[in-house]
């Protein structure tokens, strides 16, 4: 074998909290999207507050703020362009290219032209500021300091996404959030098998091929107050990029009640009667866990909370076929775990998946709505928008966030299927909008599946460590 | 059985008329040939076809290498008559009349099948996803599956309960009954005997040819080595990587459908030892897709339906083409996990590859500095057709394997597993 990099501890005084921690203790949280208009003033707005960015190596217990930039971002603060494009071809380029907007199911009513934020027609986003506390008031306190500091910098608001609590479940009414990759260097340890190497989510690390992910550094002497880190591969240079990642960030509506409608109608008895058992077992079909929490693979017949956050099993060995949870449902596709090709069930295949996670660190927004009153008639108006503010940590997008997109939850091809696109969130357009339900015997097909996520926003950035926040202050 | 065939055309392009053949290049299609200029679509038992230019550049001493039109093919009819269906096309001189040595003013079909035939070349080697599966037999066989699918879905109350052999015994009553399934009652042609005695015959001439030369073999080996090893060592291997604009344009043309095609070229690396050592491993590639690589798996990737590999230019640049399921990202990463190996083989006496160490190591496994290099080199598809855009290679196994549980007896078990193919 080549000598490969000798793994290094993560530097977690250095990365941002969020990298560490999804702050689940901290249950309020607010994304405020901004605009850069004076780059002077900008970095010195960024100078004042680097200090106050929550590290990986804090515990917060009120409040934390992270920071992250688009491409469009760091040119604006003054970063030059031959900088920028060392950065991955993914985020210079942006969410909203024509190619992109197809391998991500952008498309029609989804597509960025119509998007309430990121797209061509809505003011350009340049960086994001995520605030997190303990509680409703907490939030408006910190949210208050910070929108004052903003203000001075010369910063534009362009959107402040709020967000709820909907007590670890996600707005179809399942348990969200178990299965997360683990990651070497954090405390919380688990099977080798499921933990991957630090520069799958951390750049400057190695990968999980053993390698250092691409990422932007600069001149030493260009670092005129020693800000920057060096290059941990010692070609000398300052290292922009190192404790840094890119952040995915997706504002998904939602249809609650058009997938409750859709799943009741698909249900019904003979003599057209609601069976509400019968809809949240197809429901838990095209998730591939039950509302509860508990797996399909384990739990076929019917939720078991013992199971809620069981996250050790694999699908080749135990339901090879799909009987018990569906080859094409959401969380068989979105983790494949040891089902992939050319060797299923084998460590392999485990290695393969493992190069194709991402971290997820989302919150919910709107308010909760049972199945019940999903499929009940409207009452009332108002607010009835809700969805995900999917955001999700990665050091390389293409192989991570945009595989797992493309090649997995929107493809109607995965694992062989024909016409199968993911049932609870990809497009049905062009094609696959069916959803098979395999058995032991012959499959049920649901077939005409409408979407029931739609896009509303989004971009790519880029998380910097803390010191690479203050070197883009010095600009 | 029908034979998979290719057909490889390249014409070099008359100075100055580059740009103009790109302009009806782009008006034939956006990633997917649209059937405008010459529609690929009506020639015969086709698999995939593309029309794509090489723009005009200089070898690694400098020399020019002209631009040229080359078109690449799949088929299941003769060559002769391929390129005479191809020939009857009067869109044929809108491109090639851009190209040197074209006849002026309005061909005949003859003197445009004689150019074509001329400006023929040789595929050093290629991969057929499963020989003998012809493009009639994939379209045929999906057409069944979806009448047995939509049989299953109407009945769908009669299955519960009922043991897999009887839900078979309907499926085989409804496809004896359905008359438009009338060709499904029988399974495919066996390949002839003459054939299979004719491909056992080469399976076995190489590995005696080998045993025969092996001492000469052994008595080199070590030379060769030497060499190799000299060579990788030296080879410059700069990691270079392609600008967004260049990525984005290429990306523009791809994922449209299930397929993708991709098309690279590159220089072969200087002096007699890269140019013979590519020219045997392509012999040896074209060996090994013949008898080895020849059922629906090259080596762990499931998801190339064809393949091809060209020396141009006298060795000094090779072409690779393929057609393959999925995104190029997707793609990548599946010649980066599984067959790395084969990819250094071939592409490592390319100029400008990722280092690697005895032919086989290394090379690939630099995943971005690999991702970098084919993206460096590939040449954007102009117009590309595919017979069945909306079948991946895996659908395409799929429903040959519901066709053969058609035929003959099965037990429960057997039966059973069958029926998970629907």
């Amino acid at each position: 074998m080549a000598a490969g990099p000798v793994a290094t501890t993560l530097d977690l005084p250095d990365v941002q909290g969020l990298v560490a921690r999804g702050y689940g203790n901290l249950n309020a949280a607010r994304f405020v999207l901004l605009g850069l208009e004076d780059a002077a003033a900008a970095r010195r707005w960024l100078g004042e507050i680097a200090g106050t960015v929550t590290a990986g190596d804090e515990r917060p217990e009120s409040q934390a703020l992270n920071l992250a930039f688009t491409s469009s971002g760091l040119k604006r603060l003054g970063l030059a362009p031959e900088i920028v494009q060392q950065f991955s071809n993914e985020f210079v380029g942006g969410m909203t290219t024509e190619h992109r907007s197809r391998i991500l199911g952008d498309l029609g009513d989804d597509a960025p032209d119509r998007w309430d934020w990121g797209g061509p027609a809505s003011a350009p986003v340049d960086a994001a500021l995520l605030l997190y506390a303990r509680d409703d008031s907490e939030l408006e306190r910190l949210a208050e300091a910070q929108l004052r500091v903003l203000a001075a910098g010369g910063l534009r608001i362009v959107r402040e996404l709020g967000t709820s609590d909907l007590d670890g479940f996600e707005p179809f009414g399942f348990r969200d959030g178990i299965s997360q990759p683990l990651l070497e260097g954090l405390s919380k340890v688990g099977p080798p098998q499921y933990t991957l190497r630090t520069g799958e989510f951390v750049l400057g690390y190695p990968n999980e091929y053993g390698r250092y992910t691409d990422r932007p550094t600069v001149e030493a002497s260009s670092d005129r107050q020693s800000l920057l880190p060096r290059d941990p591969t010692g070609s000398g240079r300052a290292d922009l990029g190192l404790n840094g990642t890119y952040l995915v960030f997706r504002q998904l509506r939602q249809d609650v009640r058009g997938f409750w409608r859709f799943l009741d109608a698909a249900t019904r008895r003979a003599d057209g009667s609601s069976d509400p058992a019968a809809r949240i077992r197809l429901a838990a079909k095209t998730v591939g866990r039950w509302p509860g929490g508990a797996p399909l693979a384990l739990a076929p017949e019917r939720d078991d909370p013992a199971l809620a956050e069981a996250n050790d099993f694999g699908y080749f060995h135990e339901d090879r076929d799909g009987a018990r949870c569906p080859i094409g449902s959401h969380i068989r596709r979105a983790n494949p775990r040891d089902s992939l090709d050319p060797q299923p069930g084998s460590d392999q295949s485990l290695a393969l998946n493992r190069r194709h996670r991402i971290l997820r660190r989302g919150r919910e927004y709107g308010r909760s709505l049972t199945p019940e009153e999903a499929v009940a008639e409207q009452t009332g108006t108002g607010e009835d928008e809700r969805g995900l503010h999917f955001i999700c940590l990665n050091a390389n997008i293409a192989r991570q966030f945009e595989f797992v997109q493309h090649t997995w939850v929107n493809s109607p091809k995965f694992a062989g299927l024909y016409d199968d696109a993911d049932p609870l969130v990809a497009p049905s357009q062009p094609f696959g909008a069916t959803f098979t339900v395999q058995s032991e015997s012959v499959r049920q097909r649901v077939t005409d599946l409408p979407r029931f996520v739609s896009v509303k926003g989004g971009a790519y950035f880029f998380l910097p460590g803390i010191a690479a926040l203050r070197y883009l202050a010095s600009l | 059985m029908p034979q998979q065939s290719s057909l490889t055309i390249v014409a070099d392009v008359r100075p100055g008329e580059t740009e103009s053949l790109g302009e009806i290049l782009a008006t034939m299609g956006d990633g997917v040939a649209n059937g405008s200029v010459v529609d690929l679509s009506s020639l015969s038992e086709m698999h995939f076809a593309r029309f794509f230019l090489l723009e005009e550049t200089t070898d690694l001493s400098g020399r020019p290498l002209p631009a040229a039109l080359l078109y690449m093919s799949d088929f299941d009819v003769p060559k002769d008559r391929h390129l005479t269906e191809l020939a009857g096309s009067p869109g044929i001189d809108r491109l090639f009349g851009h190209c040197e040595g074209y006849p002026a003013a309005g061909p005949t079909a003859d003197q445009r099948l004689a150019y074509l035939r001329a400006h023929t070349v040789k595929e050093q080697a290629r991969y057929v996803n499963t020989i003998g599966r012809g493009s009639r037999q994939i379209r045929r066989e999906a057409e069944l599956r979806d009448a047995i699918e939509g049989f299953l879905d109407r009945q769908l109350n009669e299955w519960a309960g009922r043991d897999p052999r009887e839900i078979r015994e309907a499926v085989r009553r409804f496809v004896a009954e359905e008359p438009s399934l009338a060709w499904a009652r029988t399974p495919e042609d066996r390949p002839s005997l003459w054939w299979r005695l004719r491909e056992g015959a080469h399976l076995v001439a190489l590995p005696l040819l080998l045993l025969l030369l092996s001492p000469l073999l052994l008595l080199g080996a070590p030379f060769y080595a030497f060499l190799l090893r000299r060579h990788e060592k030296a080879d410059p291997a700069p990691h270079l990587k392609p600008d967004e604009a260049t990525v984005t344009g290429l990306a523009r043309l791809e994922d449209h459908v299930v397929q993708n095609p991709f098309t690279a070229i590159g220089l072969v690396k200087p002096g007699l030892f890269r140019k013979l050592t590519i020219r045997g491993i392509l012999y040896a590639i074209a060996y090994a897709t013949r008898h080895v690589f020849n059922n629906g798996n090259l080596a762990g990737v499931k998801t190339i339906h064809f393949a091809r590999w060209v020396i141009l230019n006298e060795g000094r640049r090779v072409i690779f083409a393929s057609n393959y399921d999925g995104s190029l990202e997707s793609y990548m990463d599946d010649f980066i996990d599984k067959i790395a190996w084969g990819l250094n083989v071939v592409f490592s006496n390319g100029f400008g590859y990722p280092r690697t160490r005895w032919l086989v190591l290394d090379g690939a496994r630099d995943e971005l500095a690999f991702k970098d290099y084919l993206r460096r080199h590939q040449v954007p598809t102009r117009v590309w057709y595919s017979a069945y855009q909306r079948l991946t290679a895996s659908n395409v196994a799929n429903n040959e394997r519901i066709r053969r549980g058609l035929y003959g007896d099965m037990g429960g078990e057997e039966a059973r597993r069958w029926l998970q193919a629907l």
